[in-house]
């Protein structure tokens, strides 16, 4: 797949998180919206006038509002700029970030602020996703995100004692990193020590998939500022670059999964991430990134889907995991957020990894700041039955010749 | 005793005859245990509206036996620990049945503190014992300083909290020349930091004295969130207003000719596929083009209704179902079925009878999973309801 054309370089240049929680009620949506983009604008040292667009996102129907973006001008300041909403189910906020980097590439616009939120709260999380199986049939058969084929198929291939332990081993890690963030709608303080306990005790939700292995509801808003090079190149911050980014759909695969061998199923992870790294000369990139901020809504979907990332064949993802090489000081940190166990706010979710990433890119992450140089970040999507997003961040503006 | 909250864990057992409501009981009949790890096992029974607490050794004929610690039992029980956040941490575990459980919270009215008579000097040790956990660094930025609260009379004692880099110490001892230094007798300071005195009204009547800077004292209770007694729940500031809505709306949908056939197949217990022309794999259900090859796919298949288990999901945990408002009854087996005339990835979602789930085997590379068949609707309308579930086809 040939690279994308970009006219102009394009660079993160503030960051505003709200605190991610199960019930914000001390503020209605444009409040707690507005919480975020003031912390952005003073991240980037600049105010609203600054902004030329704006592009705001959240899951469709699952608060109930119509034109939420109508609405919330009184909180994203958009009044009289061009404003566009985009929903796009889990990938929402990772779209946002591919968007505001298009209209800024494109030359249209030289600043672009994007702005994810939810307030699950306030409606009906499982009455939204049920909503996206087929009407006509599938809707009568689903109810809710659930599914334990993820746990099955592991199991299957690596054991059950291999499969359960890294998967209780992934979500203890993240948990330990969600202790370093103050943001973290979920810290519980777990330890290693607990992982037979939670493994015997944590409550079933789906086959193996229990309790404390599955991401929240979260209320929060995230709010990414995106500007021309010329533009962030005079802006509070050091610019963080973004280098590339891919989308990859498919169709609905509610009854698509790969038990069978020689059958095998091409997953959107494995596909963006092939189209991705070939294109940006990129061959290993377990060596070449320095941080992953994944969208991993369970244990076990994120211990799973870093073997499709990293176009691992065998088992080299669980041997990071089992090695600890994913913690914030490891080989591989992952999410040193804490990931999307420790917050959900799910049109905000896939922006807050682009916005953590970018925040360790420059080295801000306060409490969970990977104790080194970070120059090569990655920030992934998830949504519907299978589509990814991936976005790449950088230090240096030294990769365009590649 | 639970350390942390001052009440004993046999003050919540003792008091469950007076808080029973057996209007929250009606049909019960079950015996719910009780394991308080250091402290004991207790048994509770329920029937025809009555209960009885004992102790017991053996918990083994219990729908449910809760296993957790003194603190996080008493923390739940006055509302001072989530119990969600508990019973994901592994501290609050349930052994057994957990929506039987959830039964026991409608059986009482809320636990309310016996009133346990704190002294002065109870009070004293536990203000300053939770001192540093109620400091608020956002408050206290750029601070560098020191406070002394020399607590006298019975019950009291010396104190200095020292407050630097958006941290709290607190230390038993008396420092030369802190920023502040408060003089207050024992009695008098509960009475503040329970609210019922106003600080100022102390001070004028000369009951209590300000040495230093005194606009730092008048900062305390910014810098420091308000003293909670133990069993009392925290005020809100505020009274949130919520308004609660709920919004019904009919959906009318067009099949389209391809899933029209599908559908009008299931009223005929027939299950249609349809098979793409350029790569031949098959649809199910029935798609107008192949989203792989970007071709139309004409004609139909019919495939099944027999075929294996490749996947058996069971489901311990029912989201409400947002068509109906109803629950499924778990555990329920979501099972894919690689029907008969099919291959590879091409399987059917359904459900299978409830009480086989435990029963099937699923498919792993050449090795297949068990055989089951579709059970129909007596009426049936064009819906995927029509196939009430799937059985194992013995």
């Amino acid at each position: 797949m040939a690279k994308k054309k970009k006219n102009r370089n394009v660079a993160i240049v503030g960051v505003g998180q709200t605190q991610y929680s199960s019930h914000r009620e001390d503020v209605n949506q444009p409040e707690m919206i507005h919480e975020a983009v003031s912390l952005a604008l003073a991240d980037a040292g600049i105010t609203i006038d600054d902004v030329d667009a704006i592009v705001h996102g959240n899951m469709e129907l699952f608060e109930m509002i119509h034109q939420p973006d109508l609405w919330h001008v009184l909180g994203t300041g958009g009044y009289g700029k061009d404003s566009f909403r985009i929903t796009t189910g889990g990938t929402t906020g990772a779209t946002l970030a591919c968007a505001a980097d298009n209209l800024v590439a494109s030359e249209m616009y030289d600043v672009v602020m994007a702005v994810g939120f939810e307030k699950l709260q306030e409606g009906h999380t499982t009455g939204g996703i049920t909503n996206m199986a087929d009407p006509l049939w599938s809707r009568q058969l689903q109810t809710g995100a659930l599914t334990g084929s993820t746990g099955y198929k592991m199991e299957k291939e690596f054991g059950e004692e291999r499969a359960n332990r890294a998967a209780m081993m992934y979500r203890i890690i993240m948990d330990k990193h969600a202790c370093l963030n103050p943001n973290s709608h979920r810290s519980f303080g777990l330890d290693f020590d607990q992982m037979d306990d939670l493994m015997e005790n944590s409550p079933r939700l789906v086959g193996d998939l229990r309790l404390i292995h599955m991401c929240s509801q979260s209320d929060g808003c995230c709010v990414v500022i995106f500007a021309s090079e010329k533009k962030a190149k005079k802006m509070a911050k050091p610019p963080v670059w973004v280098r590339d980014h891919i989308t990859v759909h498919r169709e609905e695969t509610f009854n698509i999964f790969g038990f069978d061998e020689n059958y095998p199923v091409p997953m959107t992870h494995r596909f963006a991430a092939e189209q991705l790294f070939a294109r940006n000369g990129i061959d290993s990139p377990v060596d070449y990134f320095d941080v992953f901020e994944m969208y991993d809504p369970s244990g076990w979907w994120g211990a799973d889907w870093m073997r499709e990332f990293f176009l691992f064949e065998n088992d080299e993802h669980l041997k990071l995991i089992e090695e600890k090489e994913i913690m914030i000081d490891g080989k591989m940190p992952i999410n040193p957020s804490g990931g999307v166990t420790a917050a959900n706010p799910i049109g905000a979710t896939a922006l807050v990894r682009v916005a953590e990433a970018a925040l360790q890119v420059r080295g801000d992450a306060g409490g969970h700041q990977i104790p080194r140089d970070v120059n090569h970040a990655l920030a992934s999507g998830f949504g519907g039955t299978m589509w990814t997003v991936l976005m790449m961040l950088e230090r240096e503006l030294n990769w365009q010749g590649v | 005793m639970s350390d942390q909250f001052g009440i004993k864990v046999e003050e919540i057992f003792n008091t469950m005859e007076e808080r029973f409501r057996p209007e929250g009981a009606e049909g019960v009949d079950a015996s719910y245990g009780y394991d308080i790890q250091g402290v004991g096992k207790w048994k509770l029974t329920v029937k025809d509206g009555q209960m009885k607490i004992e102790e017991a050794d053996d918990l083994g004929d219990c729908v449910a036996v809760t296993i957790t610690d003194a603190d996080t039992f008493v923390g739940v029980n006055i509302g001072q620990v989530d119990a969600m956040k508990a019973f994901n941490s592994g501290k609050f575990k349930v052994d057994g049945d957990l929506g039987a459980l959830g039964q026991t919270a409608k059986m009482f009215t809320k636990f309310v503190s016996g009133k346990k008579e704190m002294t002065v000097g109870d009070f004293i040790q536990d203000m300053f014992a939770t001192l540093e956990e109620r400091f608020q660094p956002k408050n206290a930025e750029g601070l560098d300083v020191t406070i002394t609260y020399d607590i006298q009379g019975d019950g009291g004692g010396c104190w200095t909290a020292t407050i630097k880099d958006g941290t709290c110490v607190l230390k038993e001892e008396r420092i030369e020349k802190p920023t502040v230094r408060l003089e207050v007798g024992a009695a008098d300071w509960v009475d503040v930091m329970l609210g019922k005195v106003d600080a100022m009204t102390l001070l004028s009547a000369g009951k209590a004295a300000i040495e230093g800077d005194s606009s730092l004292a008048l900062k305390l209770g910014e810098i420091f969130s308000k003293y909670i007694a133990p069993g009392e729940m925290a005020e809100p500031e505020q009274e949130l207003v919520r308004l609660k809505k709920v919004i019904s709306v009919n959906h009318r949908f067009a099949t389209g000719s391809v899933m029209g056939k599908f559908l009008q197949g299931l009223k005929n217990k027939k299950i249609i596929a349809n098979k793409c022309p350029e790569c031949g794999r098959l649809q199910l259900p029935p798609r107008e083009v192949c989203a792989v090859c970007r071709v139309r796919v004409p004609g139909v298949v019919e495939v099944g209704p027999k075929g294996h288990i490749t996947i058996n999901d069971i489901a311990y945990y029912a989201s409400p179902d947002p068509l109906t408002g109803e629950t499924r009854e778990t555990p329920y087996g979501s099972v894919n079925i690689l029907l008969d005339g099919c291959k590879g990835n091409e399987t059917f979602w359904h459900l299978l009878r409830r009480d086989q789930i435990f029963e099937v085997e699923e498919s792993w590379n050449e090795k297949k999973g068990t055989r089951v068949r579709p059970v129909w609707a007596e009426n049936r309308v064009g819906s995927i309801k029509d196939i009430l579930y799937f059985e194992i086809d013995k």
